[in-house]
């Protein structure tokens, strides 16, 4: 009898828990749609341990494509444009912009409603608090890592809209490691002038471009793809002025891993393993067969280390 | 210019001040070799960088081109030096950036010495245990480049993207 209500008891409890995941799926796919649906201005904090850092964003949706601008309001002026095809970064002050152009794009699994679906492999979905933020009602959503492998994040989207208001990624013993908030956002509004670079680049600038196109890094492999991470793209790009690299990216459908391959032409010195940190973001660098491989992504220094580590050469392999 | 690369990485100038040199930096090849030249000199003067053979070839080179009060201290082995060797291929932005971490409001001027501080000397049993490094400017054109697509794929839209943006100024706090 005790048993039996035990076991009733236990079944209404997955049974709300599978609700929830359900309520919490929902959330997401509002989200999602609101964050590319909308035109919206507003500002936002960036922090990471006890710094901080504001932006404006404006956000231009268009049928015909849609443009984002981000604008870095502390420190040296920095500034984004994002079109359906290119990531400009206008740094004013040195008169250069980088030139991201996007390159195989129908690989990308990004934004499409199963791959919300999906994120339920690696990621538990629930419901978390109501809290308000800049003026709006939010509720927030939770995803908890599955394993140890990547990071969790608390969503809070607006109760009207499901716009996102504010994002928390947290490590695998709960603490905060970075978060994202809109202090102040006006959705509408927005018109194609708002989000054209502040800068325009003029004949004096230089150009720095990606020149990326896709490409079959012949011999070079991750031996061991972390589980729940897969490729999405594969090219050979440049970085900064001329660096010639390969680029491999992975994703579990909300974090990303970028694998970069560099040949250490003219350079004697090997390079040493070495670990960077700053929020959520790692880069780990090693080298092999005499290239330098640096990984960069936002997940825990063990992931990020782990592709890096099984990062090979073998060139008799295509 | 000289002078004014000298002042500005001691931190004596303004922001105002700060700009046209940085600028300079960023145009003229002259003045990032001298930058560049300050930094490796400053390293040897400190004994805390052991130099590669082509700096080294260099600074010697400059030295007896202007009489100057310092020789280079001679080599005893070769170390590596990546993240400087990344910094001085750095990209003028990451040059900008590091004028902003002189004189970004919250940061005292000194920490630009420490910024590009190559790792401690590589021991046999740390092998498995990576040197764990700041954040430094050199490192903007990987975020710059892996942001493109981590934007791309997250549905958070724009929280990649913001955190690349501010990652650059990350130096700030290091």
């Amino acid at each position: 009898m005790v048993a039996r209500a035990l076991g009733l008891a236990c079944a209404l409890l997955a049974g709300a828990a599978h609700a929830q995941a359900q309520d919490a799926l929902e959330w997401l796919r509002r989200i999602q749609e609101a964050t590319h649906r909308l035109s919206y201005s507003g500002t936002f904090v960036y922090q990471h341990g006890a710094r901080s850092e504001t932006s404006r964003i404006t956000r231009y949706a268009d049928p015909a494509g849609d443009i984002e601008k981000v604008e870095v309001m502390d420190g040296v002026p920095r500034e984004l444009v994002r079109t359906r095809d290119t990531v400009k970064c206008y740094l004013p002050d040195s008169k250069v912009v980088k030139v991201e152009r996007r390159t195989g794009e129908r690989d990308f699994p990004a934004l499409l409603p199963d791959a919300v679906a999906l994120l339920q492999q690696h990621y538990d979905l629930s419901l978390g608090e109501s809290r308000r933020i800049a003026g709006l009602e939010c509720r927030a959503v939770v995803l908890t890592p599955k394993d140890n492998l990547r990071y969790g994040y608390r969503l809070y989207a607006d109760r009207q809209t499901g716009m996102l208001m504010k994002a928390v990624t947290f490590d695998s013993a709960g603490h905060d490691v970075e978060q994202v908030t809109f202090t102040q956002l006006s959705l509408g509004h927005v018109t194609r002038e708002m989000v054209k670079p502040r800068h325009p680049a003029t004949r004096d600038w230089r150009v720095e471009d990606a020149a990326a196109v896709p490409a079959n890094l012949q011999g070079w492999a991750v031996a061991s793809d972390l589980p729940g991470f897969r490729k999405i793209v594969e090219l050979k790009r440049r970085l900064g002025d001329s660096r010639p690299v390969g680029q491999l990216v992975y994703s579990d459908g909300l974090a990303a891993v970028s694998v970069f391959i560099e040949p250490m032409e003219g350079q004697a010195d090997a390079v040493r393993p070495a670990l960077a940190s700053m929020g959520a973001t790692h880069i780990y660098t090693r080298e092999v067969a005499h290239h330098r491989v640096t990984v960069v992504g936002e997940a825990p220094a063990a992931s990020v280390r782990r592709i890096a580590d099984s990062v090979q050469y073998q060139p008799n392999k295509p | 210019m000289k002078e004014k690369i000298s002042a500005l990485m001691d931190g004596e100038l303004d922001e105002r001040a700060a700009a046209p040199v940085l600028d300079a930096l960023g145009r003229d090849r002259e003045a990032a070799e001298t930058w560049r030249l300050f930094h490796v000199v400053g390293d040897a003067l400190r004994g805390t960088a052991p130099l590669s053979d082509g700096v080294t070839a260099r600074v010697a080179w400059k030295l007896a081109e202007e009489p100057a009060v310092l020789a280079p201290r001679p080599r005893a082995k070769r170390e590596p030096r990546r993240w400087m060797a990344l910094s001085a291929a750095a990209s003028v932005a990451a040059v900008a950036l590091v004028g902003w971490v002189a004189f970004g409001p919250q940061q005292p001027a000194p920490q630009i010495a420490k910024a590009p501080a190559p790792p401690p000397p590589a021991r046999q049993e740390t092998a498995s245990a990576p040197a764990t490094l700041p954040f430094t400017s050199a490192t903007n054109d990987y975020l710059l480049a892996h942001q493109g697509f981590a934007s791309r794929i997250s549905l958070q839209g724009m929280v990649p993207q913001v955190r690349t943006v501010s990652e650059t100024s990350a130096e700030a706090g290091k």
